[in-house]
């Protein structure tokens, strides 16, 4: 069974009187497996919040259809296995972390010590036990999208859909966000992620397919798609001059190329967070 | 729980997520800024009538006592409407457009939460702050009717005293006379009945702001569109009388909730009677003409694309 399944979804917006209307999503056929994170990638404008949206019902599609777990989205039982997390959510600024997940908690049915729990769990799980108490008002962005992303969590749903989840996170934040995604993963959850940061996507999706304005021009696993089956990188250390000499004879002599030949370089992402980690690490010694 | 089950039980309406929603909006409400201080400001307001009554002059002296508890009442019973009216207006015409704009109504809508639930919920906790801060009022009203109720049966006593200790004339039957009309007056039923009333009053204006707001996401709009119904409900009466013959001005008039209705200051300061016949009709309009607005900004708001 699919945890989401469209069949020729299509979206056009009014754009007012006599202005036309606006193709935002195209005949979308989409499957997205149970237990596997799916990203869709696209520029500003692609569709990818309006295919969420219409997942969610919160828009109805001109054309075509959506199915959750094999219910219709139309229907309100589609959400019981659904949690969302949109772009930059803002929440109750007058509520503190507690009472927001108390709210979302109440609204899927917990309550009592059930709920306590779970309030308990989710804090723990996105790190924010520090800032129960403290109000939203308050909060940071990277605060904020931690919350959201507990409060998408806190009726243990099948599916989560999170609409740029990293977006105006700082690199430390979107890690730790990256790293959720993954242990949501092991936890069986089926999750599907929009961005337009393709390296972070990268590293979690199993899956990911690329939207253009509304249609759908790239599909399929990452690795397939990223890996160059013609070309192959050997690293080694402490090659001397005449050892890399005696390498580059090797290759020709059996009749390949030599496209190039570089020193690895790490990625900026990499080199700031292992400069912010030991910064980190030498602080904490010196506590 | 088995799935199955799970899905039968989150199908239907649920009163429940409406309360839920209705308390949300109530605390979010009663933790802004901008309803504090005006919350505020209407408590100042309403306990500053005994200081501005004592301008009453020009009457006749055994009357002083009636005529500041009337002004008391007057103005007592203008700050609550005033007021309500702000803060029903202010609270309201925000509800929906600040959810949009936060994305909070997105969170909400991904839940097993059906729009109706959502829609009366934010109503409901429109109609709850409300209900608080007329109680809130109310009881200050309250105390500055005891109070000046308490200072007018001291200042009757202690004329009296000052006459026995002149060696003059006392008549006591006449001092109690004025001592039970002060009562009378301060406590007055006629009040609950009015501040009743001025509840459903509200409660009506804010389902109009809310059904302005499932259509229109401009704050300031939906402000313009209450104040304008406040302010025309308030003539409907009379604009009735005046073209009660012609039958187009009736029909168009039917659609504006006539406020006036609601409004018994006069009668309550006339001292007329105010059955409590009269308050459950006019109560039934408010509350007949509110559903139809809500189920109005239902229909509006079921098929809108957020």
């Amino acid at each position: 069974m699919d945890a989401i399944r469209t069949e020729s979804l299509t979206k056009k917006y009014a754009l007012g009187w006599r202005r036309g209307k606006l193709l935002a999503l195209d005949r979308l056929t989409l499957h997205v497996h149970e237990g596997e994170v799916y990203g869709l990638l696209g520029p500003n404008g692609s569709g990818k919040s309006t295919t969420l949206k219409l997942i969610l019902d919160l828009v109805a599609p001109t054309e075509g259809a959506v199915w959750v777990f094999d219910t219709p989205a139309t229907k309100v039982a589609s959400r019981l296995h659904i949690g969302f997390l949109p772009e930059n959510p803002y929440f109750y600024r007058y509520l503190t972390g507690a009472e927001t997940l108390e709210f979302y908690g109440q609204l899927c049915g917990l309550s009592g010590t059930a709920m306590q729990r779970r309030i308990d769990e989710l804090l723990d799980l996105v790190g924010l036990e520090h800032a129960r108490d403290r109000r939203l008002a308050g909060y940071s962005k990277g605060m904020l999208q931690r919350i959201g992303l507990a409060q998408a969590l806190v009726h243990d749903p099948k599916l989560l859909l999170l609409d740029e989840p990293t977006a105006g996170v700082d690199p430390i934040g979107s890690k730790d966000i990256r790293d959720m995604i993954l242990r949501l993963k092991e936890m069986g959850k089926t999750v599907l992620l929009s961005s337009h940061l393709l390296a972070q996507v990268q590293d979690v999706c199993d899956r990911i397919g690329v939207l253009n304005l509304g249609r759908m021009i790239l599909e399929g696993e990452v690795d397939k798609l990223i890996s160059d089956q013609r070309r192959l990188s050997i690293t080694v250390q402490d090659l001397s001059e005449p050892g890399r000499a005696k390498v580059e004879e090797a290759v020709l002599s059996v009749g390949a190329k030599m496209v190039s030949v570089e020193h690895p370089q790490t990625t900026l992402e990499h080199l700031f967070l292992d400069a912010v980690g030991r910064d980190e690490r030498g602080a904490g010694e010196h506590d | 729980m088995t799935e199955q089950t799970a899905s039968r039980e989150w199908v239907g309406f649920s009163l429940r997520r409406v309360w839920i929603i209705a308390v949300n909006t109530l605390t979010e409400s009663m933790r802004q800024k901008v309803y504090n201080i005006l919350l505020l400001f209407a408590l100042v307001v309403i306990a500053s009538a005994s200081f501005f009554s004592q301008f009453s002059f020009g009457e006749e002296a055994e009357q002083v006592a009636s005529v500041q508890l009337k002004f008391i009442k007057d103005f007592g019973l203008g700050a609550l409407s005033v007021f309500g009216m702000l803060i029903a207006i202010v609270g309201t015409a925000q509800l929906i457009p600040n959810e949009v704009e936060n994305r909070t109504i997105y969170t909400i809508l991904a839940k097993p939460v059906r729009r109706f639930e959502f829609l009366l919920g934010k109503y409901s906790g429109s109609v709850l702050l409300i209900f608080v801060s007329l109680v809130m009022m109310s009881m200050m009203f309250g105390a500055e009717m005891a109070f000046k109720q308490q200072k007018l049966v001291g200042e009757v006593l202690q004329e009296e005293q000052d006459a026995a200790a002149r060696g003059g004339l006392v008549d006591h039957q006449e001092i109690q006379r004025n001592i039970t009309s002060i009562r009378a007056d301060a406590l007055d039923p006629n009040l609950v009945k009015g501040v009743i009333l001025i509840f459903v009053k509200l409660a009506l204006l804010a389902a109009i702001t809310l059904l302005a707001s499932t259509f229109s996401t401009s704050m300031v709009f939906n402000v313009t569109v209450a104040f304008m119904v406040f302010f025309t409900g308030h003539l409907v009466g009379t604009a009735k009388e005046l073209w009660e013959h012609s039958a187009f001005a009736r029909y168009c008039l039917a659609l504006i909730p006539d406020l006036g209705m609601f409004n018994v200051a006069d009668d309550i300061i006339l001292g007329n009677a105010i059955p409590w016949l009269h308050v459950a009709k006019v109560a039934l309009y408010g509350f007949v003409y509110l559903a139809t607005v809500v189920a109005a900004s239902h229909f509006i708001f079921s098929d809108r694309e957020i």
